[in-house]
């Protein structure tokens, strides 16, 4: 007796159960809370299962679900009162990029992962969720800006600003020890 | 600090300028020390970025929480659900009475869902791996204060993962996993000293329990209940004293 029968949700979840963890991750990185975190994932959960009978194939769904968590995010309370500090100035790119001398190897190599996760907590909430997404989802450009619907012109000088702020963070605290 | 490619060094790390462009730009780093030092610098902050940006991992709670909200109704199909209903009633009844005369939730249960989602997502889901219950079973022996048989599953649709320790309000317990299908069953075996009673509702997934020989058996499984069922009987069957 075979009876491979998918339950109308099966495609949902093979699709969305393994974004679990790297959804919890971030949502644990832009709110700071773990009980909010769990809230927003659930959240996420819940809505994107209403919606994925309108999700398109062929749409980026990793994609999709940060960017309904990141929605919902900014929607909480938390998330509101965070959101005066994503106007940040989109300075210029002149001093974003990093300086090359091996000196500066050396420095980076010398950073723990406790002085790397200071720095990215140090970020404001715009810089933080690219570089995020970029470094540690390694999503591509264009898959950050549709998760963050923002321009990829803007992708590209926030992940230089935020890398730039946490690589001048671990320069200047590595630097500092003797 | 003046060499014109170096604008292109977060691209080229990152993967993101044209195929072309990339293989230019990799053949300009031979004769370029400075970008390739800057690309040796962002190579450097991306991999310390992502090992330490990885930091958060899901509590169980939460996988459960996720997995109950996307099969609120997990069970049998409608179906044949109707077709084989009177039967079914009358069998679960009888199961019901014989197995849980206790109306109060067991509060070993939640925890041993928790454990059976932990075991799902776990890199290593069991200490001892083999298929043979020859080989699974006297690994317990010396690690539990208790002895149990397993049931030879050779010739079931049933296959033996392996198995591991755990531990639930305070005592040793076996977890044994088995597969059948694309779904993973979870028995649990304890001393009989905890409460044992009905099993918790409103999980999504099938969860028994039964008591045999001073021993109390936890099943958790998102197989169906008919299918998990018949594992339990096996395991009741060679226990039988």
């Amino acid at each position: 007796m075979s009876h491979v029968q998918n339950s109308p949700n099966s495609d949902f979840e093979k699709l969305a159960l393994p974004l679990l963890d790297p959804l919890y991750n971030f949502a644990r990185w832009l709110s700071g809370d773990a009980d909010e975190a769990r809230d927003l994932v659930q959240e996420t959960f819940a809505k994107a299962l209403r919606g994925f009978g309108g999700f398109q194939e062929g749409t980026n769904f990793r994609a999709w679900m940060f960017r309904i968590l990141r929605n919902t995010f900014l929607t909480s309370k938390s998330g509101l009162e965070q959101r005066n500090t994503l106007q940040v100035e989109e300075d210029s790119l002149e001093d974003a990029a990093v300086d090359h001398e091996t000196p500066e190897l050396k420095l980076l190599r010398r950073a723990d992962t406790e002085m790397v996760q200071k720095a990215i907590a140090r970020l404001s909430p715009a810089f933080k969720e690219v570089l995020l997404l970029a470094d540690i989802e390694e999503m591509k450009y264009q898959e950050v800006a549709d998760a963050l619907s923002i321009p990829m012109g803007t992708v590209m000088s926030r992940l230089a600003r935020a890398r730039k702020q946490v690589r001048d963070y671990i320069l200047q605290t590595t630097g500092g020890k003797p | 600090m003046s060499c014109e490619w170096r604008e292109k060094v977060a691209g080229y790390v990152d993967d993101e300028l044209p195929s072309a462009e990339q293989q230019e730009f990799s053949a300009h780093l031979n004769a370029c020390p400075e970008c390739l030092a800057g690309v040796a610098a962002q190579t450097e902050l991306k991999k310390a970025v992502r090992l330490a940006g990885t930091r958060f991992t899901a509590p169980p709670e939460l996988h459960a929480a996720v997995y109950r909200s996307i099969h609120p109704q997990k069970g049998v199909n409608p179906w044949w659900k109707w077709a084989l209903a009177p039967s079914c009633a009358v069998l679960l009844g009888l199961v019901a009475f014989l197995l849980f005369p206790r109306t109060q939730p067991d509060p070993m249960m939640a925890g041993l869902v928790d454990q059976h989602v932990t075991t799902l997502r776990s890199a290593h889901p069991v200490d001892v791996e083999s298929d043979n219950f020859h080989n699974v079973r006297p690994w317990f022996q010396g690690q539990l204060p208790f002895t149990f048989n397993m049931p030879e599953v050779k010739d079931s649709p049933f296959t033996l993962i392996g198995g591991k320790v755990v531990y639930a309000g305070q005592n040793p317990g076996a977890e044994v996993l088995y597969q059948v299908r694309q779904h993973k069953i979870s028995i649990f075996v304890f001393q009989a000293k905890t409460t044992g009673g009905a099993p918790a509702k409103n999980l999504s997934f099938n969860v028994s329990s039964w008591a045999q020989g001073g021993l109390r058996y936890y099943m958790v499984t998102d197989a169906n209940k008919d299918e998990a069922g018949k594992l339990a009987a096996m395991f009741q069957e060679v226990n039988r004293s």
